[in-house]
């Protein structure tokens, strides 16, 4: 995997204007559904009104979104729906401030999924990228806040990122609509199928932890053989989620996970 | 479905067997992940040069010394420059729509040989409640919402929520209710859905019953209006701007103090429990992109407003007209209810009129000034002929202070009215919400319901002491 | 009201003695109101399930129960404990013989079934809610009789069908399984060994609320460091712990192996001070459920570096840095950070 190569003509007009139409609110057909995720304040909203041409209301602070948004653009005569997601840490947890984003990754099963990292705060933000991409196949970094990484003399290697992950890396700066044409593009290549990711696989789990996750999941896969991310399922069951538990036992998780 | 038990049996074993230490294992594991990647590709050019400014801003506006002062300056320049920037616009839309529109729709409608009710109904019920509310609300809150909104994409608002956290705590709430109270100075109903950044239940409904003191916007424009014709007249005129604003502030901070008594009153009683965690991202502070955000933010307002504006103020300004001429015996229901309101008015040091005002526009605060002027004129017979139900020719500030003084309105009638506007219940968009949010007619109800009885205690404490004196 | 008789101070004492009237009715746990209310509450069907789980406990310690020993211990007035306990006789939920009562199995299994809605309350209030620890026992001994089998059911899996309570009692499942806990008093551990505490036992009461406010919880690393007839001496997390004997009594503890590293110098993320740093070894047993959880995703894991940012003025809430970002927390949670100053 390799990161998306920089577009040679970010600035010429074809670019932004032959392929893309924002299309606001309007998201009743679509052929592709793309999801932001992220945590907080990494500048998500940003990103969905620099696509869609909405004005979501964003905000220097924690939390500023708190129910989910939609909107829809056209690129290449594709119809693809965005939606915009608060903020989370975590995929583990389960608290009720997260849910509607849990919730919407998990089981609205989105077509690409955009990962809003900030990138002077990599470390910390790649604890929920890292979850993500135990769940997906289908993720695009987008390694926002670029300007101020650069004022404090961050340098990111993407290629090396991108490698190490597993997916396309495309550096943003929102606010300044920069980085938003190759974003498109790439989005438009995964939903597509022309790059295929092979995500990251957390590694450093402790052994003891790390089989009993074999264990459960060769379990349930054996008892539903198509679904398709096993492991994740067995980490909310020890983690004791009464949610995927019920679903389970009701046999909604399998329609909803296929 | 007997596989799936044995499932969940396998992985309440396993549960057993890797103990409780599962997440923490596992979060470090991530981290550790996390940590070999950072290694890998993010480099830093220059260790010790770090963002001094931030560091230096965040010092003072949390100090000691500077931290609650900077926060009330700020709120005080914010509405000084709401209320004297929003006085000419509202002039000038008021002479548009009201002296000049609506005449000449007047006159199409006769032209037009519409009956006398139809008319009526529309033009002088429908229109001139529409047009208020655009003269009156429109400019504050086009000047209001652009300077906070700044303000929040500076990232102060965090700093607020870290400065006002001991108190919330003494009193058994969550700091972040501080942001979800900033959030309810622009509308109670977005305060109330802010509240989910509260993770603990607890804390989340004490912070949902007491958005309501944040004065929303359909309030300041009141708070502003009748503080510039009555307070600011007290003084002598070179002093009455500033007099007015400080009523408003002191109206603003009341309300907060209000937040907090109840919050821990709550706290002590109905929602008891010890304060639970609370963790705040301090985040950089961000230069605002200035003119975009003027734009957006007025752009946004404006649309909300006029939008509330036709949905509410219209089908409302129609009822008031109904309710002004259809006459139960040889009074209109208006009067009627105005007599039966009036002596328990006069014991909250209103009058009929408010009251009757404040259940007809429980959709939206914004049209409680308008009503209550329609009404007042009704009441007095002072309209300049046009009949029941109608407007009147608002042209100035100063034309509203006399309808009111013609209604027998004193000073303690302001100063109460001021206090009713802060204390009663939320509008009806604001009291659904709560309700889709707490899904509990039992929390709804307190919400909806403890503000008034707040209200009328107070109101009615400061007439009988203002009548004592 | 008729203006005519009207005074501003009638109108003021007739609302003072409103007020008063309505606060003698309504204070809270003395109001007039809600001590009729409460004498209703204290019905047949509480006293029966009380004396269930009373039979319960003392049959799992082997020992045997009669009349007198039921009266002695609960508070209900005797008159209406003879009445339960015959009509408990009568729908076999126990057999007399003789003095002793003993539970026939359907009285067993319903003496369970209170014990698992017990314990699963207490869970609730620990993981949920921030009611004091001290007060757990006294609300879950109110709601457990207000449970169905269902509801029962619901709230367990909303806790995610945890097999311990928060004192480390088993949680009986709904067939009435239950883990069994095997471990060593305080009381009676060696010089210089390990544990890991894994039950504190909850009765009675006074030494209950001692242990807890000497904050000692379960899952805290402990060695143990003095022992004689006066007191038990032992290190958790950085402090020193001395208890007596009868106390240490009341705390179960697994005997850890020798190999497990216990860090001296710990201290608590509280005690740091400006300029200073220090790296983060875990944190407290005593932080639980979602709050444990968002800190650690807030990335409070072990061997983080971590220093003040922002100090405050009035205190807290306190900013420190933590992986490039400054995150503000009370004192009461910092306090359950272990750090180790560098
Ligand atoms: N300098 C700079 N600021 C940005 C950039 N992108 C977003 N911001 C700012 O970052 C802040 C947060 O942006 P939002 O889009 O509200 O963030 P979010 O991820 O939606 O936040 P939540 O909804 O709270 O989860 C805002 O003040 C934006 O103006 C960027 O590329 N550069
Ligand atoms: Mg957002």
């Amino acid at each position: 995997m390799e990161a998306t190569p920089k577009s040679a003509c970010e600035a010429c007009p074809q670019f932004n204007a032959a392929g893309l139409k924002k299309l606001g609110v309007n998201t009743t057909e679509f052929d592709f559904v793309v999801a932001l995720a992220g945590n907080p304040n990494t500048g998500k909203s940003t990103v969905f009104n620099a696509i869609t041409g909405l004005r979501q209301h964003t905000g220097n602070w924690p939390g500023k979104t708190v129910t989910r948004a939609e909107g829809a653009f056209e690129y290449n005569e594709q119809k693809y729906k965005m939606v915009d997601l608060p903020g989370t840490y975590s995929l583990l947890s389960t608290s009720e401030d997260e849910e509607v984003a849990r919730n919407f990754l998990l089981f609205g099963q989105p077509s690409v999924t955009i990962i809003v990292v900030d990138a002077s705060r990599l470390e910390r933000n790649l604890n929920l990228v890292l979850q993500v991409l135990e769940i997906t196949d289908r993720a695009v970094l987008c390694l926002n806040l670029m300007d101020e990484a650069k004022r404090n003399n961050l340098e990111i290697d993407t290629r090396t990122l991108a490698r190490d992950l597993g997916i396309p890396v495309v550096p943003t700066s929102a606010r300044f609509n920069k980085g938003i044409p190759e974003l498109i593009q790439t989005i438009s290549d995964l939903a597509n199928g022309r790059i295929v990711c092979k995500p990251h696989r957390i590694k450093n789990i402790p052994k003891n932890i790390e089989s009993a996750v074999q264990k459960l999941s060769t379990e349930i896969e054996k008892e539903f053989p198509n679904i398709p991310n096993s492991r994740w399922l067995a980490f909310r069951l020890l983690e004791g989620d009464s949610h995927v538990i019920e679903m389970l036992r009701k046999g909604e998780l399998i329609e909803e996970l296929q | 479905m007997n596989n799936v038990d044995n499932l969940i049996n396998l992985s309440k074993d396993l549960r057993w067997q890797i103990g409780d230490d599962f997440h923490d294992n596992l979060a470090e594991g991530i981290y550790a992940d996390a940590a070999e990647i950072v290694k890998d590709s993010v480099h830093k050019k220059d260790e010790n040069k770090k963002l001094r400014l931030d560091a230096t801003i965040d010092r003072i506006v949390t100090s000691r010394v500077w931290g609650f002062p900077i926060m009330f300056l700020i709120l005080a320049v914010v509405l000084w420059l709401t209320i004297v920037g929003a006085n000419y616009p509202s002039s000038m839309l008021a002479t548009l729509l009201l002296d000049t529109v609506h005449p000449f729709l007047r006159s199409m409608a006769v032209a037009a040989s519409f009956p006398a009710w139809l008319s009526g109904f529309l033009i002088d019920g429908v229109y001139l409640a529409v047009a208020w509310v655009i003269a009156v609300m429109l400019p504050p809150m086009a000047i209001f919402f652009p300077l906070f909104t700044l303000l929040e994409d500076f990232g102060y608002l965090p700093r607020v929520a870290f400065n006002l956290d001991y108190l919330f705590k003494k009193s058994g709430a969550h700091g972040k209710q501080a942001l979800t109270m900033s959030m309810g100075f622009g509308c109670n109903a977005a305060g109330v859905v802010a509240t989910r950044i509260i993770d603990s239940p607890r804390e989340r409904l004490i912070a949902i019953i007491t958005n309501n003191f944040s004065l929303c916007n359909g309030r300041w424009p009141t708070q502003i209006l009748i503080a510039t014709i009555f307070v600011g007249a007290v003084v002598p005129k070179a002093f009455s701007g500033i007099a007015s604003l400080g009523a408003v502030i002191g109206i603003a901070v009341l309300g907060m103090a209000f937040m907090f008594f109840v919050s821990w009153g709550l706290s002590k009683t109905v929602l008891k429990g010890e304060v639970s965690t609370f963790n705040l991202e301090l985040p950089p502070y961000r230069p605002p992109r200035f003119w975009k955000t003027i734009y957006t933010s007025l752009i946004d307002r404006t649309l909300i407003v006029l939008w509330r504006a036709i949905v509410f103020a219209a089908p409302a300004g129609a009822v008031i007209w109904l309710i002004s001429n259809i006459h139960i015996g040889d009074l209109s229901i208006a009067a009627w209810s105005i007599d039966f309101l009036d002596p328990f008015g006069f014991l909250l040091g209103l009058n009929g009129v408010i009251l009757l005002a404040y259940v007809v526009a429980i959709p939206a605060n914004e049209i409680v000034i308008p009503t209550i002027l329609m009404l007042t004129v009704m009441v007095t017979g002072i309209s300049g002929g046009e009949g029941a139900g109608v407007m009147f020719e608002l042209d100035s500030v100063t034309a509203t202070g006399d309808i009111l003084k013609a209604g027998g309105w004193t000073l303690l009638t302001a100063i109460n009215l001021m206090l009713f506007s802060l204390l009663h219940n939320p509008c009806s968009t604001t009291i659904y919400t709560i309700y889709k949010e707490t899904k509990s007619v039992k929390w709804t109800t307190i919400a909806s319901i403890l503000p008034v009885i707040l209200g009328f205690i107070v109101t009615f404490l400061v007439a009988q002491i203002w009548r004592l004196f | 009201m008729n203006e005519l008789n009207y005074s501003p101070l009638t109108a003021l004492l007739t609302f003072l003695g409103i007020v008063l009237l309505l606060f003698l009715l309504f204070r809270p746990g003395k109001g007039w109101f809600w001590l009729i209310q409460k004498n209703k509450e204290s019905s047949r069907k509480v006293i029966i399930e009380d004396i269930l789980k009373l039979l319960y406990h003392s049959e799992n310690e082997e020992k045997s129960l009669n009349l007198v020993d039921i009266t002695r211990t609960l508070k209900d007035p005797d008159d209406l404990i003879i009445d339960s306990i015959n009509e408990m006789a009568e729908h076999e939920l126990i057999n007399l013989e003789g003095e002793h009562v003993k539970l026939t199995q359907a009285g067993s299994e319903y003496g369970l079934r209170i014990v698992r809605a017990h314990r699963l309350w207490e869970k609730f209030l620990a993981e949920k809610t921030g009611f004091a620890e001290a007060d757990w026992h006294k609300i879950a001994e109110q709601k457990e009789h207000e449970l169905s089998d269902a509801d029962t059911d619901k709230l367990s899996a909303r806790l995610g069908n945890p097999q311990f309570d928060p004192h480390g009692d088993p949680i009986p499942t709904n067939t009435g399984k239950m883990a069994n806990v095997t471990g060593t008093l305080l009381s009676e551990m060696e010089v210089n060994s390990f544990g890991r505490i894994i039950h504190i036992k909850d009765k009675p009461d006074i030494v209950y609320r001692q242990i807890l406010a000497e904050n000692i919880h379960i899952g805290s690393h402990i060695r143990i460091v003095e022992k004689n007839a006066n007191r038990v001496v032992f290190h958790s997390e950085g402090e020193a712990f001395v208890l007596a004997p009868i106390v240490a009594g009341n705390i179960t503890v697994t005997e850890l192996k020798k190999d497990v590293k216990v860090e001296e110098n710990i201290a608590r993320l509280s005690m740091l001070t400006e300029g200073e740093t220090a790296e983060i070894i875990g944190i407290s047993k005593e932080m639980r459920g979602e709050s444990r959880r968002r800190l650690l995703d807030l990335g409070f894991v072990k061997g983080a570096k971590v220093s003040i940012e922002l100090p405050n003025p009035l205190g807290e809430p306190k900013a420190f840095l933590i992986k490039g970002t400054s995150i503000a927390l009370r004192n009461n949670q910092a306090s359950k950070i272990l750090i180790l100053k560098d």
